[in-house]
Formats: structure tokens, sequence, C-alpha cells
């Protein structure tokens, strides 16, 4: 399994809405890759999502991975995982997923991206980049210019994740990222799918 | 590999949950520990606090220490980490994704559902459960906020729908055993044991005696 061309747009799901109408208007918008990350969700209604979920991005072409939940992934093929500092361990995720599917891991220093690629990493989320109300941070944020320095030292694809919208995101891109990953961008846009498809066209149309 | 161990031995007849009670010193590795050797139990990791990394950590400890062959290990409904650790089993919740959706990238595992309606134990027979866990048959306190237990009549209701083994779980006693296994339970389950430090060897040395007269 490969990543997107870069620059692409990942979409993760926001735990405010329904996963499977967000993945849906976030495909029509260009979204090359949907997260489901849900952490109160049973197990029951994970798969279901992913099962739903995964058969639109068959459709789109777009990838889909599953945040933590190995057994969701597997149970559901899904294409992926992506796994936090505080979730299963890379090696681990490994053995039982094969080669053939996609492990990302959560860094937020250039030192923790270089701990992932030596940990066999596919992707590197790296961030966040901005203060962000997505997600409950234990930290500030790190800043685009420490996604420079990660871009310089890994040769994995870095997505850059926090705070990113459709001013910024080219930025990032410009910066060494390979993609950039919102939640609340899209998911809290009046229309999710005109958002990203405003965003794709941010990082793929920039002035270089 | 529960399909390599049951060739050998039945299936135990006494399941217990660990629950929210690992901390840094490692209560549940400690009970383990405690265990009698001659009583074949299943054991339960169910940590719902713990994060993914924390949780494949503890039960690889657990699987480290080299437990009697009597003692069974199983996780709450995380088989990816039963497979990462080398678990027996793995116990599903009602609302959890289906053993038949899991099985088949863990064939070896032995998988129990909690069910709480004869329905729901159709539906995980159906889905390729190893065994049922129905409860609460009795009245504790953990489960008050759920309404009024089901009692022994429902127990033997839900024993009489299906051909799986059924461990009946919720206030079990070695005084009130008796009434569960007359209803068609196959065994007895509980987290009370397990957490009732001191006494644990002698609770489980009646429910022995009991369960295997």
């Amino acid at each position: 399994m490969i990543l997107p061309y870069s620059p692409f747009l990942c979409v993760i799901t926001d735990e405010a809405f329904c996963p499977v109408t967000l993945a849906e208007e976030a495909l029509k918008g260009g979204a090359a890759m949907i997260q489901l990350r849900h952490k109160d969700a049973s197990g029951s209604q994970l798969f279901n999502w992913a099962v739903e979920i995964r058969k639109r991005c068959r459709k789109y072409k777009a990838l889909f991975i599953i945040n933590d939940r190995v057994d969701i992934a597997m149970a559901s093929r899904s294409d992926g995982v992506h796994l936090g500092q505080l979730d299963m361990p890379a090696d681990a995720a490994r053995k039982l997923l094969g080669k053939s599917r996609i492990i990302g891991i959560s860094a937020s220093s250039p030192a923790e991206a270089l701990i992932a690629e030596k940990n066999g990493a596919d992707y590197i989320g790296f961030g966040h980049i901005y203060p962000t109300s997505s997600k409950e941070k234990g930290f500030l944020p790190i800043g685009p210019e420490s996604l420079r320095e990660a871009a310089s030292l890994v040769s994995l694809p870095l997505i850059a994740i926090g705070g990113i919208n459709v001013e910024n995101a080219a930025s990032l891109i410009d910066l060494g990222a390979s993609g950039v990953a919102v939640i609340s961008a899209v998911s809290r846009d009046k229309e999710p799918a005109s958002a990203a498809h405003e965003l794709v066209r941010a990082i793929q149309n920039r002035n270089v | 590999m529960y399909h390599e161990i049951i060739r050998k031995a039945p299936l135990p007849r006494i399941s217990l949950i660990s629950g929210g009670m690992d901390d840094e010193r490692e209560i549940l590795l400690q009970q383990l520990k405690r265990l009698p050797r001659s009583v074949p139990c299943m054991v339960q990791i169910r940590e719902k606090h713990l994060h993914s990394k924390q949780l494949l950590l503890l039960a690889r400890k657990a699987v480290e220490l080299n437990l009697s062959g009597n003692t069974l290990l199983l996780i709450n409904e995380r088989v990816d980490i039963a497979l990462s650790a080398g678990l027996h089993g793995v116990h599903l919740p009602e609302n959890a994704c289906p053993p038949d959706k899991l099985r088949a990238f863990a064939p070896e595992m032995l998988f129990g559902c909690s069910v709480h309606s004869p329905a729901s134990a159709l539906s995980a027979s159906a889905a390729g459960a190893d065994y049922l866990l129905f409860g609460p048959v009795f009245d504790t306190p953990s489960k008050r906020r759920y309404g009024p237990p089901q009692g022994p009549d429902k127990l033997g209701e839900l024993c009489r729908t299906t051909s799986l083994p059924v461990f009946a779980i919720g206030g079990i006693t070695p005084e009130n055993a008796n009434l569960c296994l007359a209803e068609g339970a196959y065994g007895i389950a509980a987290l009370s044991i397990f957490r009732d430090n001191p006494e644990t060897a002698e609770t489980l040395d009646n429910f022995y005696r009991l369960l295997y007269p």
C-alpha cells in the first residue's frame, strides 16, 4: 500500500458528527485519505462505520485508516492504522498487519519523528503545528519551523496536523510536509465538501 | 491456541475478571501469582482505563508469569493485544465487533461473548462464540445502576436457548452458585473474588469443590 501522491489532504473524523457522512463529504471534496478516530465508540459501532467508510474510500480511490484500533482495522480490512504515542507500538502492530498495510505514527518533535521512522512507520503525523481546539493537548504547538527540521531529518512522508486551515496549509507543504491532516477545518464548516476542496486546491496550486 | 488447549482439557468453569485495579503496584500480576495452581480458571484482563500501549505491556507481563496450564488468559475486547501478547482468548462485550469478523484473522483464539438476553445469545452463537457470559444473575453493587438483577430464572431461560457453555455473573457466591448450576450454567464468573485480596485462594477453593465435584 502506498500513500497518495503528494501533496494530499487527510481528513480525520470528528466525534461530534457522523463519521460516515463526514468521510463521504471529505472524499467528494478531494481528500485522499480518511482517518476514523472515535475514542468513545463501541467496537461494533467502530466496525460498522469502518466498513461503510472503507467502501466509500474504495470508490474514490482514497486510503482509509483507523486510529489506535488495530483489531478493528483488521476486522474491517482497512488500509492501515494511525498510532499515537500511547497506542500499540509500531513493531507489534506491524507483526499483525504485515507489510502491505499502512502504519502512521504521531510525533510531536523531530526526535520523535526519527524514532517513528526507526520503528518502521510508513508515515508520520507531525504536530500539532498550530493551536488547535480539536484535541485536548498537553503541550504547546510545536510551530512550522519544527516541521522543517523534521523534514530534513527523516525520509518518511510527514503529514502536518494541528490548526491547519486554507490560509496556512500551502506553507506547510513548502516546508516539507507531504500532506496535511485536518479535523475541524472540514467537519465544522457549513459545507464540509467545499471546505475539503478549498484545502486541496490550496496545497496543490501553490506558487512555487 | 484455544483449540490446541481444549483438546487437552475442557474449558475452565471459573472465570475471573480484573477490574480497573492495575496501577503501579501491578495488583493484577500479584493476584495472578496467588492463583491456586490446581484450580482451572480463565482470567480476563479488563482494565478499561489503560491505553493500548500499557495494556499490551500488562498482557505481556501476565504471559511471562508462566502460570499453570490450568489458567487461561483472556483480555477484554482487544484481539490485537491478545495476538500480540500471545493470550489464549478474548472476551467480547455485547457491543463489541462480532467474533466471526475477528476469527477471520485470529483462528485459534478463544472468543467469549457477554449476553443479556436470549436474542443476544442466539446472535453470539451464530457469530461463532465459544462461550457466553450472562448476568447480572444476583444483586451486585457495580451493576445496580442498570436496574434489578436478571435472576436465576432468566439464566435458565438463556441456558435452554443455547448449547454453548454459559457462565453466570453478578453476585455469585459459593452459597448461591448451585442455583446457577441447577439452571444449566456451565460455570461462574466474578470480579469480586479477584479483588478480594486476602481471601481469593480460599474462595476459589470453595468454588472449585462445588464446580468440580
